[in-house]
């Protein structure tokens, strides 16, 4: 199968380069995969993860997400390839002047779907969430697992290429977790989408056969 | 009412710029010709022992433009009132010849005093009186009302410019996450900051339609009324349709300008 994220001797670092947080790091990520990405607090993981969604260049090595190299990418290359990305926060970055089904259908609306299209596509994707009477409601109107599945929502509405995924279930309780890790897990075995979660712990139950990485000492290891 | 406050804070300073941008045009417009005659409008008064000719006057002096006689026999009705016929014919005969005198452009005091001192030269002429001071404290009063007002409507420009800064902060502050987010899914730059485009380009619109409203008042309304002459005469210059113009193009650059510096300081920074 061929390779949805591809890195090589990969070097992320901050202050201008002076502070790395990565060093030569590589590995393959396949069409259909699902990783998750662990480490102690502050061992790169959430950066690697701004670099997989184009927010922190490479200091050097190679790094190509969905066949756009992100060491040399233009600022209009990139704009395509976030399109083709879902990106899940911990902290769920929902617009909250917005609706419900209208933070649910912001990639579409980016992508220039016509109203009707974007109204049919809030429906199905609130449903397939469980939220659908939450669709007229504010963000901050919901509870933290509620907000998240919005943001599962949106990260899954445009049948995105890859699903990056930072502490999605960081801040929320066990039901809620179990919740979103189900999702994810539908999206990756019924859609064939590429899903890259960073966590701290890797969900007790899981269904799926997945790859583990983990970041240690600014290395990045595959561990299963 | 937050909401409200919002587009006042953003309002008001654009109408400020505004006005000053009117003000100063309706001024320029309405003193244009009182400016022209404190410049054209000046003669000096030349006496001479016999008549002279322009192209003499000229000789002496350079600057000298137009020659005007004034006529002696009204001079004499007027100074010899109650006498003879007779007398007055003498008086006529003794009395000097007047001539008002052009200049070609206007002229500081110093420049005025020379052409004084050219012209006294020569014997046939008595008298010249160049009136400089009165000219000159006119034109020097008109003109520094006018840099006083260009400093005002300057100062007025800056703080309001500086007022427009500190609301597209707030809006930066108010609008950053969302822009964020959408930068983050992709949205092109039009797309994440439309919002803001839009509600500037509305009170751009808002603005320059209050602005409007007050030079309307003034030109139908108060200046009728006014009792100042200059506003009666040049009522048609307070306000003109083409106004509307230049100000709806200057609130929109205006804020164009504010909204693209918010959107590009808010851009998620590629670190």
């Amino acid at each position: 199968m061929s390779n949805v994220i591809s890195a090589q001797n990969l070097t992320l670092a901050y202050d201008n380069g002076r502070k790395e947080i990565i060093q030569n790091a590589s590995f393959n990520i396949r069409k259909g995969d699902f990783v998750f990405i662990t480490g102690p607090s502050g061992s790169g993981k959430s950066t690697l993860l701004k670099a997989l969604y184009g927010q922190l260049r490479p200091k050097s090595g190679d790094l190509v997400v969905g066949g756009v190299d992100l060491t040399r990418v233009r600022p209009k290359k990139l704009q395509e390839l976030r399109t083709h990305l879902g990106i899940i926060f911990q902290d769920y970055k929902l617009i909250n002047e917005w609706t419900v089904a209208k933070n649910v259908v912001l990639p579409l609306m980016i992508a220039g779907y016509s109203l009707d299209v974007q109204q049919t596509q809030a429906h199905r994707l609130l449903k397939h969430v469980k939220l659908s009477e939450h669709a007229d409601k504010y963000p901050l109107e919901l509870s933290g697992g509620e907000q998240q599945r919005v943001g599962v929502a949106r990260a899954l509405s445009k049948n995105p290429v890859v699903i990056l995924a930072d502490e999605p279930t960081g801040n929320l309780d066990d039901y809620s977790s179990n919740v979103i890790w189900d999702l994810m897990e539908n999206a990756c075995q019924q859609l064939e989408t590429t899903v890259l979660v960073v966590t701290h712990k890797i969900p007790t139950i899981f269904s799926l056969p997945y790859r583990h990485f983990i970041i240690e000492s600014k290395g990045v290891y595959e561990v299963h | 009412m937050k909401f409200i406050k919002n587009h006042l804070m953003f309002i008001l300073p654009l109408m400020a710029i505004l006005l000053g941008i009117e003000f100063y045009l309706v001024f320029d417009r309405t003193t244009d010709s009182y400016e022209k005659k404190l410049k054209e409008g000046y003669t000096m008064l030349v006496v001479t022992k016999k008549p002279v000719t322009l192209s003499q006057l000229k000789a002496l002096n350079g600057h000298i433009a137009s020659l005007q006689p004034i006529k002696r026999a009204p001079i004499v009705s007027e100074v010899a009132k109650g006498v003879g016929a007779e007398s007055k014919k003498e008086i006529l005969a003794a009395l000097p010849y007047f001539y008002n005198v052009g200049l070609d452009s206007y002229l500081d005091t110093q420049v005025l005093d020379r052409i004084k001192q050219d012209l006294t030269k020569e014997h046939t002429i008595k008298r010249v009186e160049t009136f400089g001071s009165s000219y000159s404290s006119a034109y020097r009063l008109f003109s520094l009302i006018k840099f006083l007002l260009k400093v005002f409507i300057g100062f007025m420009g800056i703080v309001s410019l500086l007022l427009i800064i500190k609301q597209m902060e707030i809006w930066k502050y108010a609008h950053k996450e969302r822009m964020q987010v959408m930068e983050i899914f992709g949205a092109p730059l039009m797309l994440r900051s439309g919002v803001l485009f839009k509600i500037a380009i509305i009170d751009a619109f808002i603005a320059t339609l209050l602005t409007s409203g007050v030079f309307f008042y003034v030109k139908y309304i108060w200046a009728p009324k006014s009792g100042i002459d200059l506003m009666v005469q040049k009522q048609d210059a307070l306000f003109r349709t083409a106004d509307m113009g230049v100000l709806i193009g200057a609130a929109l650059l205006l804020v164009i300008i504010a909204v693209y510096a918010v959107v590009v300081s808010s851009k998620g920074v590629r670190e």
